[in-house]
Order: structure tokens, then sequence, then C-alpha cells
């Protein structure tokens, strides 16, 4: 399908790129999104919508910047994804941009996970550690450090 | 909105299928036991506003151009 982005004009999703938020993402619309790649070997994506155009998350994968982030997920969750061992899983967090380095920020608390081959998505609260949601990205890493994402989820686009 | 007392023990029940127990009062905190359907999400509140303030700060950045590698 094609979707026309308010961000990055029209984008060709596959199919089997689509991602199945049943229950949303908490306080936005729809329930369908794609990882979409804004140049190849970025350290960011973006989790964009395919029901509304106009809304998509940057995201990144948390142990490029934080080698020691942990995450416990529920059993609640990991029914709800259908997950039974963790490498089944990516993770994501949702950054928040800014016009300076410095002042972006990501949810630590907050992270992403998307059962891989299954696409199902849900947006959980991180039961491993008292987790900020507005931790700043840039303050436990060298700038140089940070390697490109690699994510086994489908990404939808690139180059957009 | 609805205001009731409840005793540790005693429950409320929402709707058909959602019921919440008080398991234990101690002090100014109270322990509460949810039994609600998979598909209906609980948070706890104040992370729940924080969640949707981040993701919605997010969307709406006003950012159209991520770093890529992250170099000096």
């Amino acid at each position: 399908m094609q979707i026309q982005s308010t961000r990055f004009g029209a984008i060709d999703i596959a199919d089997d790129a689509v991602i199945e938020f049943a229950d949303g993402i908490i306080g936005l619309p729809g329930k369908r999104y794609a990882l979409v790649a804004q140049q190849e070997g970025s350290s960011f994506y973006w989790l964009h919508s395919i029901d509304d155009p106009s809304v998509a998350l940057p995201v990144t994968q948390p142990w490029l910047f934080f080698p020691s982030y942990d995450v416990a997920v529920s059993d609640e969750d990991s029914a709800k994804l259908g997950l039974d061992a963790p490498e089944q899983a990516d993770v994501f967090c949702v950054v928040r941009a800014a016009p300076e380095l410095e002042d972006f920020t990501v949810n630590l608390r907050g992270p992403i996970v998307v059962h891989a081959s299954r696409r199902l998505g849900r947006q959980v609260i991180n039961a491993a550690g008292d987790y900020d949601v507005r931790q700043p990205l840039f303050a436990h890493v060298e700038l140089s450090q940070a390697a490109p994402a690699n994510s086994t989820t489908p990404i939808a686009a690139s180059g957009v | 909105m609805l205001v009731i007392t409840r005793r540790s023990g005693e429950q409320v029940v929402l709707g058909d299928d959602i019921t919440i127990t008080v398991l234990e009062i101690s002090g100014s905190t109270v322990r509460l036991g949810i039994d609600a359907p998979t598909e209906v999400p609980v948070y706890r509140h104040e992370i729940w506003l924080a969640v949707k303030a981040e993701n919605q700060a997010a969307a709406n950045a006003g950012v159209t151009s991520l770093p890529s590698r992250i170099s000096k």
C-alpha cells in the first residue's frame, strides 16, 4: 500500500512491514504503524502511522545509547504480543527530537515492544526499573559511538 | 464522579467483568488488586499521563530530519 505522509510524501509500505498495535499507542490515533528509515544506516527510525498520515514518532533502539538498559515485560504484555522468548522481541524507545542534539530525550520508561515475526506491537511500562520518560539521549554516550539501528522487524521504507 | 467507601478486602465491580479489590490499607497507601479482561489496559495514572505526554510531544516535535550516524 502507499501512504501520503505529511512529512515525507508518498511512502510505499509492504503489507508484511505493517505492525499492529491492538491497543494503539498511548495518546495517539490508529492501530497500524510501520518502521520507516530516513537514511540507510541511521540510528533512528520513524514509527509511522498507516491510518493517520500526519502521525509519526521518532524511535531508536535503546541499547545503541544505553548498553546496560534493562527491559522487563509483564506476563500480561508478553501474552498480548505472543512473546515466548526475549529474542523474538525488538525494543524501541520513543525519541523527543529537538533542534539541538543535547536537547534530545528518550522515553526509557515506556518502551515499544514488537514481536518481530508476528509484527505485533505494544507500548509497555517497563517493570525493570525506575527509568525516566525523558532521559537525555546523548548524556551517556560519546556522540560518535552510536551504531546504526539493526531491526529484525521489517523496515517499510528507507531513504524517504 | 462516584465516591464510595470500601474497607480492606472489599471490592468494586465495573461493568460485567472488571473487579477491583482493596487488598491492604497501610497509612496513606492502598494496595489494589485489579481483575480485568486482557483487552483492558491498566496503568498507573501518573505513568500513563507521562507516557502520553511524551508520545504526543515526540509526534509533534516539528522535526522532520533526524541525525543519521551520530558524529561530531
